[in-house]
């Protein structure tokens, strides 16, 4: 965990020079001769970075639900209970449940009754985006399946195509289902579809996701997929992981210890 | 010509009074659902489309069944289909425009609806959908209003016409072919995840429409002494229980591939449909009376000493509509959904409100189709 | 024949309109957010960020502020350029937080012009208003 986040400051690091020299560049005083603007692009390189997660559910503590409280606390994700109007970006499913393809005869017991972390797996070929008719859900340019919650005009195709159930929409207004709001994160309104983002109004922070931080078992790690010397890679090689319903060539970029 | 529509006897005044009745009570639905939100509805997370998207699909295949009149008469010379031909043309414009407005009733954001054009994505189905629709109503309503106000005037029709006419062949096609293509493109939807899907849902549309447009035929040859035919009726007949023998073809290759693969994902829905899964078996009834009734009905239109006689194939095209509509209008959109993809069993059941909205959708179309018949036989007898 | 040609010259040339049309809307959406693009979005983290002043004058933000917020919701959301600089080279990151920063001091601050101008801007059904925050 510790190497993850030095692995974080070490990007931030590299961010802040890259800003350093831009704001030279953009700032008379502080650049030696003037510089034409255009050189500089604020636009990120799409496909270079692909954050991902690892779930170590073997760590993952029974009844503990940090994560999936500091997930929804922070992004208002509004209490429905579990009705047919349920909002969920992160909870936890059966083992069965979350890998209904996997094996399933004269498995242990403990497997049996497992938990499994489940949340969206911002797939690197997601069926959602495919779906969406006005490009309201689209994967970025670092790997994250977002949400443009001003453009979505709640026709549903996104939840149909997820093979995963990662996927909610307000039946009603989220409002009133909200016991606190936290004031640095929007609600949603009635008649749009919501999802895990992977926080990524942290990550422009510089700060790892909020279920990660929050979770007291250190049993989820993330990183960057496309770095071979990330924490996360060196995890994925030597351990050995699965992904829910691969078969499907969706490519999550969740992964799981069992 | 339109004005042809406001001269009705006292029967006509109070169909559409009905209708208009019906209406009210759609968009009061409407507005409920508007200002709470489509929690209002059966659907749910696990269930996220309903009555409405089943309503839509049934409905593209009744408008794009318009082919099977206007391609022998255009096409082939049938002169037996001349009388008919204006008939299926404005039961495809009403059915499309339907459609489009389920559509727009499922939507969280029907305000934001323009945002399809906004932000074209070729890569999303909904988009073709959009554009074969909207391009199928107005190719019918355009070329059978033409046609129709030239046959007034006792002129040939303008020479644009026909080409309009031509298109609308292959565009009836890609209509239902796109919607198939909305569900079928779906990963891990099993039930829809099938090559044969776009097929079965010409087959069962053109077995479908063709039986509703043998029944309004008989309902305008009772209320309007409208008659289209007898030979028209015979042919569309056979052309409707071939259909329907394909239908129930594919239908029966869907059960071969799942149930001999025994592949549990294929089964699962076929099961929960058909048999019922692990005790949630509320479609189990009326998938198999949709079966029956629908291979009776085709057994009836097949035999022909029996179509010849109404009652006959006012039974048979009943059923067999009925059939369809239970099989594509509820069974096949809510059946696709179960189980969930975290496997779990979750059964839908349409509110009040929701069959209010639809009745009232439904209820629009009518009056379209009532007007646009009015009009169009007027014009034909000549009144 | 030559009606038949006449046709399909027709229909091709709707397809080509179509297409051309598509692709010209295409095209637009992505120059338009190049203009924008300016230094990464680091940037606004590390550089000191000026809050003395609004990133423009009043005037150019009474107009136009709507236009500016969504350009900064698009370049934000969607193109992930974070960095707003000012003429004279100031640094904000583009976010309704940042204006709420300063703005939010006054909770009554949207709400009195948008209530004299009569507008019913839908941006607190989401977003959590300094009326609501401040509670």
């Amino acid at each position: 965990m510790n190497q993850d986040r030095r692995d974080f400051i070490r990007k931030a690091g590299i961010g802040a020079l890259a800003g350093i020299g831009a704001a030279a560049g953009l700032i008379p005083l502080f650049a030696l001769e003037k510089t034409d603007l255009s050189v500089f692009s604020d636009k990120p390189v799409p496909g270079k970075t692909r954050w991902g997660m690892l779930v170590d559910t073997r760590k993952c503590g029974e009844g503990c639900t940090e994560c999936i409280v500091r997930c929804h606390h922070d992004h208002n994700v509004p209490d429905f209970g579990k009705s047919k109007s349920e909002v969920k970006w992160i909870w936890k499913s059966g083992y069965e449940q979350a890998f209904p393809t996997a094996s399933k005869q004269f498995q242990s017991s403990d497997l049996a009754h497992r938990k499994v972390l489940t949340l969206c797996n911002h797939c690197a070929e997601p069926p959602c985006t495919r779906a969406c008719p006005t490009e309201a859900t689209f994967r970025r340019w670092d790997g994250i399946v977002s949400m443009d919650y001003h453009r979505c005009i709640g026709c549903r195709f996104c939840m149909a195509a997820c093979p995963y159930g990662s996927r909610s929409f307000n039946w009603q207004d989220p409002r009133p289902a909200l016991k606190t709001l936290s004031p640095a994160y929007p609600t949603r309104e009635r008649g749009v579809v919501e999802k895990c983002n992977f926080c990524s109004e942290r990550l422009a922070k510089g700060q790892l996701p909020a279920c990660v931080e929050s979770c007291p078992e250190k049993a989820l790690s993330f990183g960057d997929l496309n770095d071979p010397k990330s924490e996360i890679r060196m995890m994925l090689a030597s351990n050995e992981t699965m992904q829910r319903k691969p078969e499907l060539g969706t490519l999550p970029s969740v992964f799981y210890i069992i | 010509m339109i004005e042809k529509a406001l001269k009705g006897s006292r029967g006509y005044w109070a169909w559409v009074a009905l209708l208009l009745v019906l209406i009210g009570l759609g968009i009061s639905a409407y507005a409920r659902q508007m200002s709470l939100g489509l929690g209002v509805t059966g659907m749910g997370r696990d269930i996220s489309w309903g009555v409405y998207i089943a309503q839509f699909t049934f409905l593209v295949g009744v408008a794009a069944s318009a082919v099977m009149v206007v391609l022998p008469y255009y096409l082939h010379n049938q002169k037996a289909f001349s009388k008919i031909v204006i008939v299926g043309e404005f039961l495809a414009v009403s059915a499309a425009l339907m459609c489009m407005l389920f559509i727009l009733a499922d939507m969280g954001k029907p305000q934001r609806v323009l945002n399809v054009l906004l932000y074209p994505s070729p890569h999303s189905m909904v988009f073709w959908d959009v554009m074969v629709l909207n391009g199928y109503l107005f190719i019918n309503l355009i070329s059978g209003w033409a046609v129709l106000g030239a046959e007034r005037k006792g002129v040939p029709p303008a020479p644009w016409t026909r080409p309009l006419i031509y298109l609308s062949i292959p565009w009836a096609f890609s209509i239902h072919t796109v919607t198939a293509f909305l569900f079928a493109g779906l990963p891990s939807r099993h039930l829809w995840l099938t090559a044969v899907l776009a097929p079965r849902f010409l087959a069962s549309a053109f077995a479908a429409g063709t039986a509703l447009l043998i029944l309004i035929t008989f309902i305008l040859k009772r209320v309007a002494a409208f008659d289209a035919g007898q030979e028209a009726r015979s042919k569309l007949a056979v052309l409707s229980a071939y259909a329907g023998t394909a239908n129930f073809f594919f239908l029966g290759t869907e059960f071969f591939t799942a149930f001999y693969s025994n592949v549990p994902a294929h089964k699962q829905s076929l099961q929960y449909l058909f048999f019922g899964l692990e005790g949630h078996a509320p479609f189990v009834p009326w998938m198999w009376l949709s079966v029956i009734t629908g291979l009776v009905s085709v057994g009836v239109l097949m035999a022909p000493s029996l179509r010849r006689q109404s009652n006959w194939l006012i039974a048979a095209c009943t059923g067999l509509v009925l059939s369809i509509w239970i099989d594509k209008g509820v069974g096949l959109v809510i059946g696709g959904f179960v189980p969930s993809p975290l496997e779990e069993i979750v059964d839908y059941m349409p509110t009040a409100t929701e069959l209010s909205v639809t009745l009232g959708i439904w209820a629009i179309g009518l009056l379209v189709l009532t007007v646009l018949l009015k009009t169009a036989i007027a014009v034909k007898t000549q009144e | 024949m030559s009606k038949f040609l006449r046709t399909a010259v027709a229909f091709f040339i709707a397809i080509a309109v179509f297409a051309g049309t598509w692709l010209f809307m295409q095209s637009g959406h992505g120059t338009a957010a190049a203009a924008h693009a300016a230094v990464p979005a680091a940037a606004a983290r590390v550089v000191p960020v000026d809050s003395t002043r609004c990133i423009a004058q009043t005037e150019w933000m009474r107009a136009h502020h709507m236009q500016l917020l969504n350009q900064w919701r698009h370049d934000s959301v969607r193109e992930g350029n974070r960095t707003h600089v000012t003429r004279d080279g100031r640094m904000f990151d583009k976010s309704l937080n940042t204006c709420l920063g300063c703005h939010a001091s006054n909770p009554m601050f949207c709400f009195m012009c948008h209530q004299y101008a009569n507008v019913k801007p839908t941006c607190w059904n989401c977003h959590i208003s300094p009326m609501e925050s401040n509670k």
